[in-house]
């Protein structure tokens, strides 16, 4: 196991300055755990790169996925679905603001008694609040789709 | 090239938008699917399902993130859904017929440590650390390629990765020596 002060620049050591790669190897240089660990880390980094970098696919690959888009049929249509929720949404949203700027300020200019809520008005809020989750739920649905 | 797909989406010219994004982003979503489900075979598949989903939905692809967000997004979900079901359990070998090494890798020279098969250790890793140095080391070590492609923050993918490499570095050291005790 490596010296806990040199661990993370031996895990960053190719990264390291010239000045910072010098104390390093100055102090791998009498520490054998250090030094271990530092060819270690080597022997790990050679054979995974040697073994993964630049994985490719063969070029039969594209083919293969163009025969299957064939099969799938023509070209997709396009839905208009997202911008009508998103339409909904809006509307949704306006309703639901200009609902609380009439309830918060309920015509207090022309009557001094404080309007209480209308029962109306208390069903209309809930209408709107449904259909803003309504909204987010279909959204978040349609978002998971694609 | 992604503007230019990008102008075909915009005209609904969906093949040939199709048709750009393939070779652009086909070896990007087999190593993801390569990373995250540690068989080449099946990352192969996973890839061509990626692409079907991605044909699928192009409709739909309304500009709101990056074009490669969106693909890589789709194929992390696809492999996810594929590693519910049990897939990528069984490790291959990276020898695979349908699998080409890049030209300029093949004369890459033998590791120094020939004798100790990493690869070994690495199955022993927790799986996101498998993820993410997989795809480290395919993505030619940078950590700025791996987080976008995992869409993991930076700290979170060099957390991983240093502990990951330190793990494999102690279990080869150990291995070394246990070896030269034998």
């Amino acid at each position: 196991m490596a010296c806990a002060e040199f661990e993370e620049q031996l895990l960053e050591y190719a990264e390291l300055a010239n000045g910072e790669r010098a104390r390093v190897d100055a102090h791998a240089a009498h520490c054998s755990n250090c030094r271990e660990f530092l060819e270690a880390l080597r022997a790990v980094d050679s054979q995974l790169t040697a073994q993964l970098a630049g994985l490719e696919l063969t070029p039969a690959f594209a083919p293969a996925v163009r025969r299957r888009v064939r099969l799938e049929g023509s070209a997709p249509r396009p839905t208009a679905v997202p911008e009508l929720l998103d339409f909904v949404g809006w509307g949704a949203i306006v309703a639901l603001l200009g609902l609380l700027a009439w309830w918060l300020v309920p015509l207090a200019h022309i009557s001094n008694t404080k309007p209480d809520i209308s029962f109306n008005a208390s069903y209309a809020a809930a209408g709107v609040f449904f259909l803003a989750a309504l909204w987010i739920g279909i959204r978040s649905f349609a978002d998971l789709k694609h | 090239m992604e503007p230019e797909i990008l102008a075909c989406l915009d005209q609904k010219r969906y093949q040939e938008a199709f048709d750009r994004l393939l070779p652009e982003f086909q070896n990007k979503v087999f190593r993801l699917a390569y990373a995250m489900l540690g068989d080449a075979a099946l990352a192969e598949d996973m890839a061509q399902e990626v692409f079907i989903r991605i044909w699928k939905a192009l409709p739909g692809f309304r500009g709101q993130s990056a074009l490669s967000t969106w693909i890589y997004a789709i194929a992390r979900n696809t492999c996810l859904t594929a590693l519910k079901k049990g897939a990528g359990k069984r490790e291959r070998s990276l020898e695979e017929p349908t699998v080409a090494r890049a030209p300029e890798e093949a004369g890459v020279p033998p590791a120094r440590h020939a004798e100790i098969d990493v690869l070994r250790f690495l199955d022993q890793l927790p799986e996101r650390h498998r993820q993410v140095l997989r795809l480290y080391y395919m993505e030619e070590r940078s950590y700025e390629e791996v987080a976008r492609l995992l869409e993991w923050p930076m700290g979170t993918v060099k957390t991983y990765l240093h502990r990951a490499r330190k793990e494999l570095a102690e279990a080869v050291a150990r291995s070394k020596m246990e070896k030269g005790t034998a």
